[in-house]
């Protein structure tokens, strides 16, 4: 495994670290998977989860990655525009991309990102061909009524959740969020300006047009309030018939930084494994087609010989 | 900013460099970090405090210690010794690329510490200065083992793994060998045997601090300031917020503007 760190772009850079294996290693020399940031953590991602990945995905399945920071994020310095932040990461991606193409010839990309990430993969995904796969960590997903009911049954039998409810509507206490919760004042304590989640059918349409596209697609949830059992992103999605484009993986526990490491090691293997498969199913389809071709090309020339 | 690749091979270090954007002041500087997830919660602040110091005229290197950040490795096997190792990896690096014959170190809690061991009859080292310093490794040591503690009755799985006694701390990992390098190190041993001027610029008041104070005031060449600021650098949300401590970024600031060594 061999890094070093890449600025992208001549004006105000985008900074990240290609970590590429050995040469005798390699398992897909035109694939690799760029790692995308989540929040406001710089590249090497919550608890260092996506430096343990990217090395884990060199050595384990023999792809190269690129970790990097988007523009305003980490060591990337701000750029001016008109654009969005969830704008700006698609076109920084595909920057990268495009990067990644002209020097090393990676034409194919597979995305992985936690969150916001998630997010971020996940609409490259629908704006460029060249994503073949999205690793997406607590990516889209919304309630149905299940996850209702599991999300609120126990609430409802609890006295405590009782007495807090009506405390908070009578006025006597506060749901804090965003900056409040960590008691530090908000001039001195960033957090990540998430933009609201999409309505769920424009993501449902979203992924049912990566699905007719072949996207693969790796959703890992954490224990977190929104998710609640194994089969809720199919159940939220549905009629999407994703098939064997789409792997689920639950980690009820598991906390949405990963900051157990027991949790950050499945989830690192898991991804590796789902990965190594994808590149050997294109493998495998790419021989396929090859020796198809050459049926087809044998057979063209058997039925017209001039 | 040039970021790149540096020290020896087995062990290389992520480091970032800023050029020194005004008048040369002719002194480098080198940002050490604190540990664990204060090393993420930090980085921000002192990517901002090294454009700033890089525009009064000091050049300025930022690193990941071996083990953490983008550098090489975990911390299997790694110790205090190794950190202070990396230091002075950093402050050669800094010497050279900015053509200056001294480096001013700024360490940062766990940081601090390390600085002050790279500094001990170390004369590259123009001066040390000490950011809400760790005073002692053992009480630091011990402060985390309570955290671990509490928030195992809060419901946390986090824990320290039997049988080789690992401390899991906020999603980070701390083996033995580093934990028992860390606690050898107290700051009462060490900045006796640092040469250069020592300051000490605090975002709170804390009684470690001012016994170090009290301490450290025999020195003619010792600077302190309180610039109160927000210090929970071990506060974790779910969402990965970062502590922006302003008022401190902008106290050392002045300290090297005002002070040229």
């Amino acid at each position: 495994m061999r890094e070093q760190v890449v600025m992208v772009g001549d004006d105000l850079p985008l900074v990240g670290v290609l970590c590429e294996p050995d040469l005798d290693k390699h398992s897909a020399q035109n694939t690799a998977v760029i790692l995308l940031n989540s929040g406001v953590i710089h590249r090497v991602g919550s608890c260092r989860l996506s430096v343990t990945l990217a090395r884990n995905l060199s050595d384990r399945a023999g792809l190269a990655t690129f970790r990097f920071d988007f523009s305003g994020i980490g060591d990337s310095e701000a750029r001016r525009g008109t654009l969005t932040a969830a704008q700006a990461a698609v076109e920084e991606v595909q920057e990268v991309m495009d990067y990644l193409s002209q020097w090393k010839q990676y034409d194919r990309f597979i995305l992985y990102g936690l969150c916001s990430g998630a997010f971020a993969s996940y609409r490259t995904a629908l704006a460029d061909q060249r994503v073949i796969g999205t690793v997406q960590l607590d990516g889209y997903c919304y309630m149905t009524w299940k996850s209702y009911l599991l999300h609120y049954a126990p609430r409802i039998l609890s006295p405590s959740r009782w007495i807090r409810f009506l405390l908070r509507n009578l006025g006597f206490s506060k749901q804090k969020k965003g900056a409040e919760v960590s008691g530090i004042e908000e001039r001195y304590f960033e957090v990540p300006d998430f933009a609201g989640y999409p309505p769920r059918q424009e993501v449902k349409q979203g992924l049912r047009k990566l699905n007719d596209r072949g996207l693969n697609m790796l959703y890992v949830f954490f224990g977190n309030e929104h998710y609640k059992y194994q089969k809720q992103f199919e159940d939220c999605f549905n009629p999407v018939a994703f098939g064997d484009n789409l792997k689920v993986i639950h980690h009820p526990y598991a906390t949405h930084i990963l900051s157990e490491p027991e949790d950050r090691k499945a989830v690192v293997e898991s991804i590796s494994d789902w990965v190594l498969s994808l590149i050997e199913d294109k493998q495998q389809l790419t021989d396929n087609e090859r020796q198809t071709g050459y049926r087809v090309c044998v057979c063209t020339s058997n039925e017209n010989p001039n | 900013m040039e970021a790149f690749y540096f020290g020896p091979s087995e062990s290389y270090l992520l480091g970032v460099f800023h050029p020194r954007q005004s008048t040369n002041r002719n002194e480098a500087v080198v940002l050490c970090n604190p540990f664990g997830q204060e090393y993420l919660r930090a980085h921000k602040s002192m990517r901002r405090l090294a454009i700033n110091l890089s525009h009064l005229g000091y050049s300025v290197l930022r690193f990941d210690y071996r083990g953490t950040g983008d550098s090489a490795g975990d911390l299997t096997g790694v110790t205090a010794d190794h950190w202070a190792d990396d230091v002075e990896h950093a402050i050669q690096e800094a010497m050279d690329m900015a053509a200056v014959p001294k480096v001013a170190l700024i360490g940062l809690r766990l940081g601090a510490l390390l600085a002050a061991k790279a500094a001990t009859n170390n004369k590259q080292v123009s001066r040390l200065v000490l950011w809400d310093p760790i005073t002692d490794g053992s009480s630091y040591l011990g402060d985390i083992k309570s955290s671990v503690d509490q928030a195992q009755k809060q419901g946390s799985r986090s824990r320290i793994l039997e049988p080789d006694g690992t401390i899991h701390f906020n999603g980070f990992s701390m083996p033995p060998p580093f934990q028992e390098t860390i606690a050898s190190l107290q700051l009462d041993n060490l900045t006796p045997s640092v040469p250069a001027p020592i300051a000490q610029i605090v975002s709170h008041e804390a009684e470690a601090f001012t016994n170090l104070t009290r301490q450290l005031s025999e020195r003619p060449d010792f600077y302190y300031e309180l610039a109160p600021a927000p210090h929970d650098w071990n506060y974790v949300d779910h969402v990965g917020g970062i502590l922006w401590p302003k008022p401190v970024i902008d106290a050392i600031e002045a300290y090297f503007d005002q002070r040229a060594f």
